[in-house]
């Protein structure tokens, strides 16, 4: 919580600050460091007063453009407050102050009611409320029985400013977490996906040990592969001899007659008798398509369809 | 946390998320090879089982005797000559009818024997066939 947070006041005369909470630390400025201005204006809104501060504070300030406006509704009146944020941040740094450290910014203003008592500035100042506006007065005007009075976190206003730029970060708070978020998502996505692959894997081992449970001589794969080399030759070479029967077969019909069949381990020769030499030529584009050697025997439609397995 | 780090720290945590990132991505990367390699290593070697199977129940079958035997049975013993020893058969058909022919033809191009010799002629209207085999 903000408010939590130890709350220093900043004033030209504070101490260089070796040692804040590493926890953060909140700030109110004294009127050092801003300007102030009370109007009574027709808006209902903030964003309304803010966009005409600017025009409020010409001839008060030397250069209207290197100011920040901070705007607050009071009772009857808006609080308008100029403060020029760069000469802000150099101040706190060459006090020792890091910008990455300070939580919140506030204004003396915004709690004048809590300042019932003068506060010293250092050895020469103290900071008063001078009908409800926090003044810098030298010490010497305070009455002598007035009482100092030091501030304390419970003078730490509701509202108050981030400093911008308050590190040197690139990033914003806002899309620093929502990348990071989006970023770890998709890692645990990753390491999720990642972690769930490998399934088919034990699947298919568990296949091949059950397959190997019912072939246990298959163990090795010694004996797989010189299983499998003499088993594929003969597949090989009984499949080929068995489709030359099978296409051979295909060439007997009407008129083409398988007259003889010779098949051995090496090669085959197959003769067939056609009745004409439409059947022969038949024949021939069959084998043709097979891509059997085919010779017509002499004087006749028969065919010799050889080859080689 | 020094001041410095602190200073950067929306840098550091994208940063970190990011390295978190590239390390998760790595980690399944390199589980999807590792696992698609092992994948296909398992894959191959159980196509490999399951062929080497395939191929022994066919060419290694033990009942491939009493089935070759069977062949004897497609036509009367008057036509055959029989001639078997151990694993090896010569036999002889002789006067097959055209339909006998391609019973006998169709048996034997489903037994799982090695063709040695398959010598078919046709007379007239019947046919002789010389089978050498062995399994």
């Amino acid at each position: 919580m903000e408010n939590d947070k130890p709350l220093i006041l900043i004033h030209s005369q504070m101490k260089y600050l070796s040692d804040t909470s590493s926890e953060g630390v909140n700030i109110m400025l004294t009127p050092q460091f801003y300007t102030i201005k009370r109007e009574s204006l027709p808006v209902q809104y903030a964003y309304q007063a803010k966009r005409i501060a600017p025009s409020l504070f010409e001839g008060l300030l030397e250069n209207t453009q290197d100011y920040t406006y901070f705007v607050q509704k009071e009772e009857d009146d808006w609080l308008f407050i100029a403060y020029d944020i760069e000469k802000i941040k150099s101040f706190l740094i060459s006090k020792g102050l890091a910008l990455t450290n300070i939580s919140k910014m506030y204004f003396a203003e915004q709690s004048a009611a809590q300042f019932k008592a003068p506060v010293l500035l250092g050895d020469n100042n103290a900071l008063v409320n001078l009908n409800s506006t926090m003044t810098v007065i030298p010490k010497k005007v305070l009455q002598a029985d007035e009482k100092p009075m030091k501030i304390d976190k419970s003078f730490t206003p509701k509202k108050g400013l981030a400093l911008e730029g308050r590190s040197k970060a690139l990033i914003g708070n806002t899309e620093t977490y929502t990348l990071a978020t989006i970023l770890v998502l998709f890692s645990v996505i990753y390491f999720v996906e990642g972690s769930r692959y490998g399934g088919e894997d034990a699947e298919q081992e568990a296949q091949m040990q059950l397959l190997l449970e019912d072939y246990p001589s298959l163990q090795s794969s010694y004996k797989r592969e010189s299983i499998a080399s003499k088993y594929k030759v003969i597949d090989k070479k009984e499949r080929k001899k068995r489709d030359v029967i099978k296409s051979l077969s295909h060439m007997i019909f009407k008129g083409s007659t398988l007259t003889s069949l010779v098949l051995d381990d090496k090669s085959f020769q197959a003769n067939f008798a056609c009745k004409d030499a439409k059947t022969s030529k038949k024949l021939k584009d069959l084998a043709k398509k097979e891509k059997f050697n085919i010779s017509q025997i002499h004087k006749s439609h028969d065919v010799k369809i050889e080859g080689k397995l | 946390m020094t001041q410095q780090l602190k200073a950067y720290k929306n840098e550091i945590i994208v940063i970190l998320a990011f390295l978190l990132l590239l390390i998760a991505l790595v980690y399944k990367q390199g589980k999807t090879s590792t696992v698609n390699s092992a994948e296909s290593t398992a894959t191959s070697s159980l196509q490999e089982l399951k062929e080497v199977i395939a191929l022994k129940k066919v060419w290694g079958d033990k009942k491939i005797t009493k089935k070759v035997e069977k062949l004897q049975k497609i036509v009367s013993p008057s036509k055959i000559k029989w001639n078997r020893k151990g694993k090896k058969l010569t036999a002889t058909f002789t006067s097959l009818s055209s339909q006998e022919f391609n019973r006998l033809i169709v048996k034997i191009m489903n037994l799982a024997v090695e063709l040695q010799k398959l010598d078919v002629r046709k007379t007239g209207t019947s046919y002789h066939v010389e089978l050498k085999c062995k399994w």
